[in-house]
């Protein structure tokens, strides 16, 4: 670290500190302040008197001391913990890890400054909530509980009765033990300056309406509000008082067959972002009236059918964020290209299996997404289920989608030919043509995409961050052509792949910019993994989750066990190994597996 | 010749007019005039036919440079009815992936080929032979690229099997709603799902 005095260092003069703690606090980028930081020590310094917000990517690549050590006056704070493949069933062990505890505590003692605190995919207790509120519940503004879980709704009630400054609260999809709808009240009674209340797809069921009421009453600045199921009809109170409301999901629609009861919902004035649960066609136009106002629309958890997407779509010229599953199909894609010009994120699920369950026409195939392509040309993000794909769409997108930073593709294994595999050209088309791609994610099937096609995947994806890749390549020569490119790939999730251990140790070590990888089914050597030790370096965890037997349901409603490969999780840590395994999750340890 | 039972595969319907075939295929009965047979052969692609009868005689690997013969030409009929030996062993044989010597070859049984007056034994196990049939089930119109994807290499059979053990994963939050949904079919009203609704 150089020395020098920075007024010193510089061409001609250089700047006074003054001048720079001025300077300092309006840069915001992440890596803007990482270069900042490198300059000099006395710049690493003022970074670190002056930076406002960190997110850690993996809770395990550093340590609360050391964050606490460089960073005192942190004022937001964002974490993750468990792998992506949390979010489906029975690919990581509930107890996998990332427990919150040890960095509350922290927080507790050390970070005064600290009002943001967001932890995604983590293991949350109720006595580290408990501890929250009671060290840090006047100043915190903003807790999010993301696809958390291990915690109650009693850890809930501490937040709701000592953090009176909290202006957003959000569960969604966290596993929170209910107990009663006691912690409702509390938020309500105590807190006059919440605007995003946030408990989607958490279950609970035992939010009282008087609580709801409570809380448009007392929380004038109420914007966002997304709720677990409940009536509609019981909300037409809440919505009349809740007049600030812009942002609104949940509800349920019990009385689906007395439609005409549903008119008596009058939405308020302002509202631009919906998503009403169990929505069928048959109440639909309570939308209506203000559908060209809507910015945003989740029809993720609806119940309606092809044409009934195209007919609302066609209503809202103004959307700009669309969440569905794939029953909008090809037709309603190309209604969405001709009436939503501003689009600008389209994530479609995979619906049901079971051809009764879904529309016919709800498949989305190369014929939506060129549609899509050449009438959204403001797209960011697309995260798309197909049931079939051609070159040809991909190179569409490649030609019309100039501002896609977010490109994820999953193709269906429902069809049992695809029209055109493998996808090599498109690929490429794809990749060298939306410049401005970070996020990349492809998972297809064997023949989908050749050696050469993954070796394009590393020559052209220059910005990409991220990558899931699915069922590509052919053999271990595609994926270290692959791993010589990718100069940017910071983060690689891989699954149900041919690969060696040995080509993904060699690749590991290839990617230059790699800090994070995980690999879900590859071809396992029987040698103990010990091909992986050739990835084997300082600050380089490697972790296995070894095959294991997962009870599951299958397709005829018996209790079976299914199957589940080995999973290898490696990433850098300044914190060395971790030491909160669970059974299921065992250290690459080299003594070992040398010894073995 | 072995004893075991032939599968018998008439892929254009000669059969009829070979009345010494021991048994009729089961599934191959269309009736064709001789001006289909030969419209349906000019549309075959030499490339798939090549990987059939590849895939057929795993056992015979030719040099892969025979294998560029084909890219232009169009299919080379043997056109004498009378040729006892079919020219078959000329076409370009694409090499499959060198076989560990570990791997014990399945169990082979002939599969006869009845084409133009011309008759081709293969020893084929029996899983190329289902494969095989199925295409000619599928009719002579598909693309080389479907049926290319039809036929299992080692390393597509490898890819299987991690697929069966890995299908495409759901999110949790969507799984919980179509299960809910199923419940709510049953429970709330006779919600039926009619696509032909107006």
């Amino acid at each position: 670290m150089n020395n020098l005095n920075c007024s010193g260092c510089g061409v001609g003069g250089g700047m006074s500190d003054v001048v720079l703690e001025c300077v300092m606090p309006y840069i915001h980028d992440p890596r803007d302040r990482d270069a900042v930081s490198l300059v000099c020590r006395r710049w690493y310094e003022l970074d670190a008197i002056t930076r406002r917000h960190v997110t850690i990517a993996l809770c395990y690549s550093t340590s609360p001391d050391r964050l606490q050590r460089r960073f005192k006056h942190l004022e937001s704070l964002k974490m993750k913990g468990k792998p992506r493949a949390a979010m489906f069933f029975n690919l990581i062990p509930e107890d996998w890890g990332g427990f919150v505890t040890p960095w509350v505590n922290e927080i507790a003692e050390s970070f005064n400054c600290l009002k943001s605190l967001h932890f995604r995919r983590m293991i949350v207790k109720d006595s580290d909530l408990e501890l929250l509120a009671s060290s840090r519940g006047r100043v915190l503004e903003v807790l999010k509980l993301d696809k958390c879980s291990g915690f109650s709704t009693d850890g809930l009630s501490h937040i709701g009765r000592s953090c009176r400054q909290l202006r957003t609260l959000f569960l969604e999809e966290s596993g929170i033990a209910e107990k009663d709808g006691d912690w409702l009240h509390e938020l309500a009674t105590n807190n006059t300056v919440l605007q995003t209340l946030n408990f989607y797809m958490t279950d609970l069921t035992k939010v009282r309406l008087e609580d709801l009421e409570l809380l448009a009453k007392n929380c004038r600045s109420l914007v966002s509000l997304k709720i677990s199921d409940f009536e509609l009809l019981e909300l037409v109170g809440f919505f009349r008082s809740a007049s600030a409301i812009e942002e609104f999901c949940g509800g349920s629609f019990n009385e689906p067959d007395q439609p005409g009861k549903y008119a008596a919902v009058i939405f308020p004035p302002k509202l631009c972002r919906l998503g009403l649960t169990y929505m069928e066609k048959n109440v639909m136009s309570i939308v209506f009236p203000f559908a060209s106002l809507l910015k945003k629309l989740d029809l993720l958890y609806v119940l309606l059918g092809t044409e009934d997407h195209c007919v609302l779509v066609q209503r809202c010229p103004n959307l700009e964020v669309l969440e569905t599953r794939n029953v909008i199909g090809d037709r309603g894609l190309e209604a969405l290209a001709q009436s939503c010009k501003r689009l600008k994120r389209l994530r479609i699920e995979r619906g049901a299996d079971e051809q009764e369950m879904e529309d016919v026409d709800g498949r989305v195939s190369q014929r939506g997404l060129i549609a899509l392509a050449q009438g959204c040309l403001e797209i960011e993000y697309i995260a798309v289920y197909v049931s079939d794909i051609t070159n040809a769409a991909l190179e569409h997108l490649g030609a019309y989608s100039k501002n896609l930073n977010d490109f994820r593709l999953v193709l269906l294994d429902q069809e049992h030919m695809i029209t055109d595999l493998p996808l090599d050209n498109g690929v490429r088309a794809l990749l060298s043509g939306c410049e401005k791609l970070q996020r990349f994610g492809l998972y297809l099937r064997p023949g989908g995409l050749s050696d050469v096609g993954l070796g394009y995947i590393g020559q052209y994806s220059r910005h990409v961050r991220w990558m899931i890749l699915g069922s590509v390549g052919e053999s271990d020569e595609g994926l270290l052509a692959f791993s010589t490119g990718c100069p940017s790939l910071q983060k690689l999730e891989m699954r149900a792949c041919c690969f060696t251990e040995s080509a993904l140790a060699r690749a590991a070590l290839q990617l230059t910019s790699l800090r994070y990888l995980w690999v879900h089914g590859y071809r396992e050597t029987s040698t103990g993994h010990r091909d992986l030790l050739t990835m084997v370096r300082p600050f380089w965890n490697i972790e296995l989750i070894p095959s294991r037997k997962v009870p599951t349901v299958n397709n005829a409603g018996q209790n079976v066990f299914d199957d589940n490969p080995a999973h290898i999780l490696a990433y850098y840590s300044l914190a060395g190994p971790r030491t909160d395994f669970p059974d299921t999750v065992k250290p690459l340890d080299p003594a070992k597996v040398v010894a073995a | 010749m072995s004893r075991v039972a032939a599968v018998e595969l008439d892929f254009f319907a000669m059969g009829k007019e070979n009345k010494s075939s021991p048994s009729k295929p089961k599934f191959l009965n269309r009736q064709r005039s001789f001006r289909d047979i030969q419209s349906a052969i000019s549309k075959i692609n030499p490339e798939l036919l090549k990987s059939v009868i590849a895939s057929g005689s795993a056992a015979k690997k030719t040099t892969p440079e025979n294998g560029n013969q084909f890219s232009n030409k169009s299919f080379p009929v043997p056109c004498t009815p009378k040729q006892e030996q079919p020219s078959f062993t000329a076409l370009p044989l694409y090499s499959p992936l060198p076989r560990p010597s570990s791997e014990i070859l399945p169990e082979t049984a002939p599969l006869t080929i009845f084409y133009n007056g011309t008759v081709a034994v293969f020893n084929v196990p029996r899983d190329k032979a289902e494969n095989i049939l199925k295409l000619a089930e599928k009719g002579i119109s598909m693309t080389s690229a479907e049926l290319m994807t039809d036929l299992k290499t080692d390393q597509q059979q490898l890819f299987e099997t991690l697929d069966e053990d890995l299908p495409i994963a759901r999110r949790k939050s969507l799984q919980r709603f179509l299960e809910k949904r199923k419940g709510r079919l049953t429970s709330v009203s006779p919600y039926v799902f009619n696509a032909g609704r107006p």
